[in-house]
């Protein structure tokens, strides 16, 4: 993609969400996941908003998927996401309930329903989880 | 839809509106354009600055209520308030108003936007590079990291969407488009007044983020509307015709999300927007459903926005929005006339507050683009976010 240096990058300290980007940083794709009911709480919240157990904890998925939807970006708005790039939000297959944005280099071939596959990058401090079209 | 049995409906009324010019740039403040449009306001309603005793602000807006106040030179402030977010927050801020007259804490409630959208603080731009992103609950921390940093893109991802789920086309969103710069065409105080558009120019327009293209976007504006709210008791003694307030609603109640509309792409759905049920509590207060709309001021931050609620408000089946938008329904002459002033997209970016001075417009009979005999008039406020709405009716 564009210059990496410029990435707006996540901030990974709030309590909530911390534990998504703590198990990025050891190549596992998590979801938040009530243990007393077992609803996935996306995006990652500390009370379950089902059954309002404070029980909760952290699940690991593949990081597989299928493209929800999509759209090619042909002017650029920030510096570390060149022109064209497509943007995509990816259903995972585990837990379709949760989606997950991501992005693509360029302007591929593509269509919802695609399949995905993805892994993570290391930015400095954080591990960004990058997604591919499946070669099929 | 009520309660404890209290109905707001026809109760309040209003009696003034003001607008300052809309711009690129204003060359004044943030504070200024408020003055400009609250002063407008009330001379309008045939009020002296002194009757203002409330005011009611969006959440976004630069200028606190002290700051108005004190700029104004108000001395009998009794209430004040503000809701959001953004751009789903003018109807709502009616509604607040509403509250705070039915409720006795104020008479003459002064409600406002103002913003140097283009020469100041515009949407979608960077934050400073070395900012970490998100972290307090906005959630922003799963998007802007993958390159989603603007409205624009997001209801792209909404429009492949749609477009996906129901066979929606470029050529449907650009009817939406044209429709409203039409209605500029006419409006001497619209940004594009002078500039035509053709559904061709629409698809000859550089793509943007596709689906969305140039034409599908809103404008960036400086500027500033106002308008009083109070009871419609006191509003028959008032200068102008009164426009009553039929009914008003917030709804927020599937799916809402965290923070602002970035969250909002993980909803079960992307094509039903909150604006579903805001049209569901909206017409249950006010014992009207959609074949009752004369005219409708729909909030168009972009095309698809406008396409949406179509659906969501109940003038086409969901998924006909496309369809119905390019059947001509959406003109002067058709089943529902829109945005006739020119709305966000070619008339000026006032967040949807332009939307809801025009509406009043139409109820008086004073619009440049005159509904002939329209007695009740839909005006909505944003999405994707929560939202609100209103249907305001001749007395």
């Amino acid at each position: 993609m564009g210059d990496i240096t410029q990435i707006p990058l996540p901030s990974t300290a709030d309590p909530d969400t911390a534990g998504f980007f703590e198990a990025a940083s050891r190549g596992e794709l998590v979801v938040r996941t009530c243990h007393a009911c077992g609803h996935v709480i996306h995006l990652p919240k500390a009370l379950c908003d089902r059954c309002h157990s404070w029980d909760t904890g952290w699940r690991q998925v593949e990081p597989r998927g299928r493209i929800y939807t999509y759209s090619i970006v042909e002017r650029q708005v920030h510096p570390a996401f060149p022109a064209p790039f497509t943007l995509i939000v990816v259903e995972l297959e585990d837990e379709p309930s949760a989606r997950l944005m991501g992005c693509l280099p360029g302007s591929p071939d593509i269509a919802v329903g695609m399949t995905v596959r993805g892994e993570f990058e290391t930015v400095e401090d954080v591990a960004l989880l990058r997604w591919r079209l499946d070669a099929d | 839809m009520t309660v404890a049995g209290i109905s707001h409906r026809d109760q309040c009324a209003i009696v003034g509106i003001g607008a300052t010019d809309f711009s690129r740039d204003s060359g004044r403040s943030v504070l200024s354009l408020a003055c400009q449009a609250a002063l407008a306001a009330i001379t309008d309603a045939g009020l002296k600055v002194e009757d203002i005793d409330g005011l009611v602000r969006s959440d976004y807006d630069a200028v606190s209520h002290n700051d108005l106040a004190n700029a104004l030179g108000l001395t009998d402030l009794t209430y004040w308030g503000a809701t959001g977010q953004g751009g789903g927050a003018p109807c709502g801020m009616v509604g607040q108003a509403i509250g705070a007259v039915m409720s006795g804490q104020a008479r003459h409630i002064l409600v406002y936007r103002a913003l140097n959208g283009r020469s100041g603080v515009r949407f979608g731009q960077r934050k400073p590079t070395g900012d970490r992103v998100g972290g307090a609950g906005g959630m922003e921390e799963f998007f802007m990291p993958h390159g989603l940093t603007s409205p624009g893109q997001a209801w792209a991802l909404t429009a492949q969407r749609h477009m996906h789920e129901f066979g929606t086309t470029r050529d449907q969103m650009g009817h939406i488009a044209v429709t409203c710069r039409k209605r500029a065409n006419a409006n001497p105080a619209a940004q594009m007044h002078d500039r035509v558009l053709t559904l061709e120019d629409y698809h000859a327009a550089r793509m943007l983020s596709s689906p969305l293209g140039f034409n599908d976007y809103c404008l960036e504006s400086d500027g500033a509307c106002a308008v009083i709210v109070t009871s419609a008791e006191r509003a028959r003694d008032g200068k102008q015709q009164p426009v009553l307030i039929r009914a008003v609603a917030q709804a927020a109640s599937a799916d809402p999300q965290a923070g602002l509309y970035m969250p909002t792409l993980m909803r079960k759905t992307l094509t039903t927007q909150p604006s579903a049920d805001v049209a569901r509590v909206l017409y249950g207060r006010a014992g009207l459903g959609p074949s009752d709309i004369d005219v409708a001021q729909i909030y168009d931050c972009f095309t698809i926005t406008v396409l949406v609620q179509l659906e969501d408000y109940g003038f086409c089946a969901k998924g006909e929005g496309g369809p119905f938008a390019a059947s001509g329904a959406l003109d002067m002459d058709g089943a529902l006339p829109i945005n006739t002033a020119g709305g966000n997209l070619s008339e000026a970016y006032i967040h949807g507050m332009n939307h809801v001075v025009e509406g009043v417009k139409q109820i008086r009979g004073q619009s440049t683009s005159q509904v002939a005999g329209a007695q009740t008039c839909l005006v909505t406020s944003g999405i994707p976010v929560a939202s609100s709405a209103m249907i305001l009716r001749a007395a």
